[in-house]
């Protein structure tokens, strides 16, 4: 916002001198345009020194952690973690400290993950990672909706992601990050925040995945199509609906799902009029998101349709069993495409 | 993006530890009311810089002469069940339920995998069950941990160390850790 207040200052300056605002106008509109949220000095001292300090109690607990009683090395853990959540608590009066509520939330939800895992050591409690990483990834969700925190939002959605994949996901058949990305989705819309809007974007794609991946044998390519189809659909619907930065998010990030799972259907064994129809689609769609990206100006919509473009005919290339000389120049090729097409977006984008 | 929620977050918090504490007290009492088994075990000594210091658990027992492997490797994750001699902990058989494991002899059903292997014992090659019942380790301090390790390292010329994980196997079948006893020496699990 300073930046942004800054170049404001500068224009007008141009604008009057060229007689196109008057003068008296200036300091109106410089007044109406609020000052960035500034840290000062001391502040960020604040915070070093907490931090310093925070690092020094670990060290030292750390230090002596064999020496502590086990009850009382518990009783250490639940004391960090409610001393976190309690000072949330008390930030989050008034409504005086949000980011500071935030951050505290998330680093609770984070301290209860390690917790479980302590509590598993101290006690000897033998468990399934997947299983403790799920339960921890709950818990920072119902820290997140307690406080309407978005980092403890995106501490879950990050726990259940790795839950997925933890331990047995070629033997385990239970799937949860595609039920919890559509709540992060919806508490992202809700809470207008961005992270968690990147965040629940991204365990959607992993969620669909992760249930691709299970029903596989079944389903082969068809599987990834439909997943795709799902992420444009869900793509489209959210530039139609609102032109808010989550919804623009929600959109950037299901393009390049799309296009990814698009582009991973076709690597099963296609064969004739499939496999070209697959390849001229996914040329098409490449293309499209090319266009679509130049038209709504959104570089990283653009950057999709490169990378997927430069993986269809890298496909392609692959198909054909050309000799390793004509792959080489055609790769060249293609990368010098997505070098002048970056420096043209980074072109635009400074204009 | 945050509201007026001091409550609630200390609810949560609240809730959160009540949960971790229930989960303790609860293991405690299954470990408690749970059926002792001693189970043989090979044991070594690695030192995780990030979990503290730990005996590895590897519950290796040979079969007797002549007896062949089971006829597949049972992995854990499968959720089968291994039955076992409550008197010596010796493996007898496996199934994919309680039932079908005791089918085939033995007193007590755990939760577990196995897997063969044919190992060299004193020039003699013999086939050799290693158990997953889900524990793999105990954690002890630095002062058990090194007692631990020097009763390991007291025989050598390849003597193997009587070595033996207690656990307790419960209604549910889960086999939850007691204690280890190395050379005869019993060190149990305790709150302190």
């Amino acid at each position: 916002m300073a930046g942004y207040k800054a170049r404001l200052q500068r224009d007008l300056d141009r604008w009057i001198a060229d007689g196109l605002v008057p003068a008296e106008n200036r300091a109106p509109i410089l007044a109406s345009v609020a000052d960035g949220r500034r840290v000062d000095a001391s502040v960020a001292l604040g915070v070093v020194g907490a931090l310093l300090l925070g690092i020094a109690a670990i060290a030292f607990v750390a230090a002596n952690w064999d020496e502590i009683p086990r009850l009382a090395r518990f009783g250490l853990i639940l004391g960090v973690f409610l001393g976190v959540t309690g000072a949330a608590a008390w930030t989050s009066r008034g409504d005086a400290r949000p980011i500071l509520t935030n951050t505290l939330l998330m680093v609770a939800g984070l301290i209860y993950a390690a917790a479980i895992g302590l509590t598993g050591q101290i006690f000897d409690i033998a468990g399934d990672p997947q299983r403790a990483l799920r339960g921890a990834g709950l818990a920072a969700g119902l820290l997140a909706i307690a406080g309407r925190s978005s980092g403890a939002g995106v501490v879950a959605l990050v726990l259940l992601g790795f839950g997925e994949f933890a331990g047995r996901f070629d033997g385990g058949n239970t799937r949860w990050l595609i039920f919890a990305a559509p709540v992060g989705l919806g508490m992202a819309w809700l809470w207008n925040s961005r992270p968690l809007a990147h965040a629940a974007s991204l365990a959607l794609i992993a969620g669909l995945l992760a249930v691709i991946a299970l029903y596989e044998k079944n389903w082969g390519m068809a599987g990834f199509l439909v997943g795709g189809a799902l992420l444009a659909v869900l793509a489209g619907a959210a530039r139609q609906v609102s032109d808010r930065r989550t919804a623009v998010i929600f959109m950037l990030w299901f393009v390049w799902g799309a296009l990814l799972l698009f582009g991973v259907s076709g690597l099963d064994d296609l064969k004739g009029g499939l496999l070209v129809a697959h390849r001229a689609a996914w040329l098409v769609l490449a293309g499209g998101a090319i266009a679509l990206g130049m038209h709504d100006r959104q570089s990283m919509l653009t950057a999709a349709g490169v990378v997927a473009m430069i993986a269809a005919v890298c496909a392609i290339l692959f198909d054909l069993g050309l000799g390793l000389m004509t792959a080489a120049g055609l790769f060249a090729a293609c990368a010098l495409i997505a070098l002048v097409a970056g420096f043209a977006i980074r072109g635009r984008a400074k204009a | 993006m945050i509201g007026h929620f001091p409550l609630r977050i200390a609810a949560a918090g609240l809730l959160l530890t009540a949960m971790l504490v229930a989960l303790v007290v609860t293991e405690d009492r299954a470990r408690a009311a749970g059926r002792e088994v001693a189970l043989p075990m090979e044991a070594f000594d690695p030192r995780d810089l990030l979990t503290g210091h730990y005996v590895a658990l590897q519950m290796t027992q040979r079969l007797a002469p002549g007896r062949p492997c089971p006829t597949r490797t049972q992995p854990f994750d499968d959720g089968g069940w291994l039955a076992l001699r409550a008197a010596d902990g010796g493996f007898v058989g496996q199934g994919d339920t309680r039932e079908a494991a005791l089918a085939s002899g033995g007193d007590l059903a755990v939760r577990g995998g196995v897997l063969c292997t044919r190992m060299m014992v004193a020039n003699v090659e013999t086939n050799a069950v290693t158990l997953d019942v889900g524990v793999d380790r105990f954690h002890a301090d630095q002062a058990e941990a090194e007692a631990m390790e020097k009763v390991l390292r007291a025989r050598g010329g390849g003597q193997a160390v009587p070595a033996f994980a207690v656990v307790s196997v419960g209604e549910d079948g889960r086999a939850r850790l007691k204690g280890v006893i190395l050379d005869g020496k019993r060190t149990d699990l305790t709150w302190w």
